[in-house]
């Protein structure tokens, strides 16, 4: 069975609408305070574009963030996001296709960004995520990427701009590793319509896959 | 209260490119959406293309020196911030037609190395190789508490004359990025500042001092240096400068090439009259001085200080820094071809 790249960025897209004044708050406790629109406007430009001009729904998100997003996690992303449609572009499996293009999504985050497990970026939720793919499918990545995002709560940033801080933003989840657990679990949840994963921000509504299939909200601003 | 001369509501970096490419249209072809640039002439020995770029603001760097004997292409970003990767990507395409890849000369710092790195990333899920030169030279900055280490500055037009000589002679990748690494390893660098450069929006200097204060270390980007110091004699400044810098390079030859750079605001007489007491300083020291440059090469818009730079130069790179160039703005030019 093909796998619907379509339904997942939209579920995706629909998940960071749903978490971005969350993810906006979380952002401003460490950094500039522009992921949460960062995450939703390039997920919605992808939306856009893979509607006006078609193609492999995760090649157009990857190039959307790769081109278009800003700060340093929006192409960071988008090397993400284009590993996997590499990935899912090749005759295998669709769980050997995300277990492949998600560690080679690390690999590529890794070599540019420099960041560890640990230094609570958006590795300390991808890095277990790709683990529980090399022998699970997408529901345990899912798992494992929103339990590394909540353990961001409990560390200390080392790179990127939450490392100006210090411990003021303990206590309370890195922005970007939200975001990558909200990938997995839009990934998880279309390939699994039955499971009841929950969400890894209590703000992201589970809805039905009619209303999934459909358009995702107008934004109410854009920046 | 002195306001800068760009036009009028714009981002000035657009506006200067243009001129740029205006005034040197036999040397660089300007590309913009993304912005980059290229150089229409290169050797036809050269087998890797050499890009750079970085924030804008430090003009002469880098475009200044896209042509034949230094870079392929650049990116520019804007005042004082790195360019997008795509800028990065655009250029070194470009720079990769008919060469076996790209060496990317990246200054050190963050937004740079991230911005080249996923370039980086992109050029290989092309098919083309990548390969990098961190250059970070500033004494400044050294610091075994940060992971960011030393940031680049002066030393980055060394290694961009160096480097692009070195690439005409037919090195490959691997030879060129060791190469690289060496040139900017055998590289210290240290700025002082009497004046921060003027703000764009509100025209004053973006920072105070007193008249009797230097900036002591200060980076190209406005923010201050760790200390203020009470401004001692010219004689003994250069002095102290030097003794830190030649205390901070590795240990080799006793060749030097030296670097004495404007950052923006000060005049040739006053780094002429600089570059006589390096000389003689360095004599002191037993060094040799066996090539210098003395003119504004990486400035911070126009702040009034200067920076030195000096690199232990192995016997084998001397021609390459002799060998000629013809770009915009590195100063040793020739018609011939190397």
């Amino acid at each position: 069975m093909p796998f619907d790249q379509e339904a997942v960025l939209r579920r995706f897209a629909t998940a960071a609408a749903d978490a971005h004044a969350e993810l906006t708050a979380l952002d401003q406790l460490s950094g500039d305070g522009d992921f949460g629109d960062n995450l939703r406007d390039g997920l919605q430009d992808a939306v856009d574009r893979f509607e006006s001009s078609g193609g492999a729904a995760f090649a157009v998100l990857g190039e959307v963030f790769l081109d278009e997003v800003g700060g340093t996690s929006g192409p960071l992303l988008g090397l993400l996001f284009t590993e996997i449609a590499r990935a899912l572009s090749t005759d295998v499996e669709p769980a050997v296709a995300w277990a492949t293009g998600t560690a080679a999504g690390l690999d590529a985050i890794q070599r540019v960004g420099e960041a560890q497990v640990g230094d609570r970026t958006l590795v300390d939720a991808l890095a277990p995520a790709v683990e529980a793919l090399r022998g699970g499918g997408l529901a345990d990545a899912a798992e494992a990427a929103a339990a590394g995002a909540a353990h961001t709560a409990e560390l200390r940033a080392r790179m990127g701009r939450a490392s100006y801080v210090g411990d003021r933003a303990k206590g309370q989840p890195d922005p970007g590793a939200v975001g990558i657990a909200l990938l997995f679990w839009s990934a998880a949840t279309v390939t699994h319509p039955s499971s009841d994963l929950p969400p890894p921000l209590p703000s992201v509504t589970r809805r039905a896959p009619s209303a999934v299939n459909g358009r995702t909200p107008p934004r109410a601003h854009r920046t | 209260m002195s306001r800068p001369f760009h036009p009028a509501d714009q981002d000035p970096v657009p506006a200067a490119l243009r001129g740029f490419a205006r005034a040197h249209a036999d040397l660089v072809q300007l590309h913009e959406r993304p912005t980059h640039l290229v150089a229409k002439q290169r050797n036809a020995s050269r087998r890797v293309g050499l890009v750079s770029g970085g924030g804008s603001g430090h003009e002469p760097l880098h475009a200044g020196f896209l042509g034949r004997g230094m870079l392929d292409a650049v990116a520019p970003g804007r005042i004082f911030a790195s360019p997008h990767n795509r800028q990065v990507l655009e250029a070194s395409r470009k720079a990769a037609e008919g060469m076996s890849g790209v060496v990317h000369v990246v200054k050190n710092y963050t937004g740079d190395r991230i911005n080249f790195g996923i370039a980086a990333e992109r050029l290989r899920l092309d098919g083309i190789e990548v390969r990098r030169v961190l250059v970070d030279d500033d004494l400044a900055t050294e610091s075994t508490e940060t992971a960011t280490g030393r940031r680049g500055t002066g030393a980055t037009v060394i290694v961009e004359k160096l480097l692009g000589a070195a690439a005409d002679t037919g090195l490959d990748l691997d030879e060129l990025a060791g190469l690289g690494a060496q040139f900017t390893a055998a590289s210290r660098s240290l700025a002082v500042a009497s004046r921060a450069q003027t703000s764009m929006h509100t025209g004053q200097p973006s920072f105070s001092l007193e008249p009797d204060e230097l900036e002591y270390g200060v980076g190209i980007h406005g923010e201050r240096a760790q200390k203020s110091i009470t401004r001692p004699p010219t004689e003994e400044l250069v002095d102290r400068m030097l003794d830190e810098i030649v205390a901070g390079l590795p240990a080799g030859p006793d060749e030097v090439l030296a670097v004495v750079n404007g950052l923006g605001g000060t005049t040739q007489l006053e780094l002429y009259g600089l570059h006589e007491l390096v000389a003689t300083g360095l004599e002191h020291r037993g060094l040799t001085l066996t090539g210098a440059l003395v003119g504004t090469f990486i400035p911070a818009l126009d702040m009034a200080g200067f920076s030195l730079t000096l690199t232990r130069m192995q016997p084998e790179w001397q021609p390459w820094w002799s060998a000629p160039t013809v770009t915009p703005a590195f100063p040793r030019t020739s018609e011939e071809t190397a």
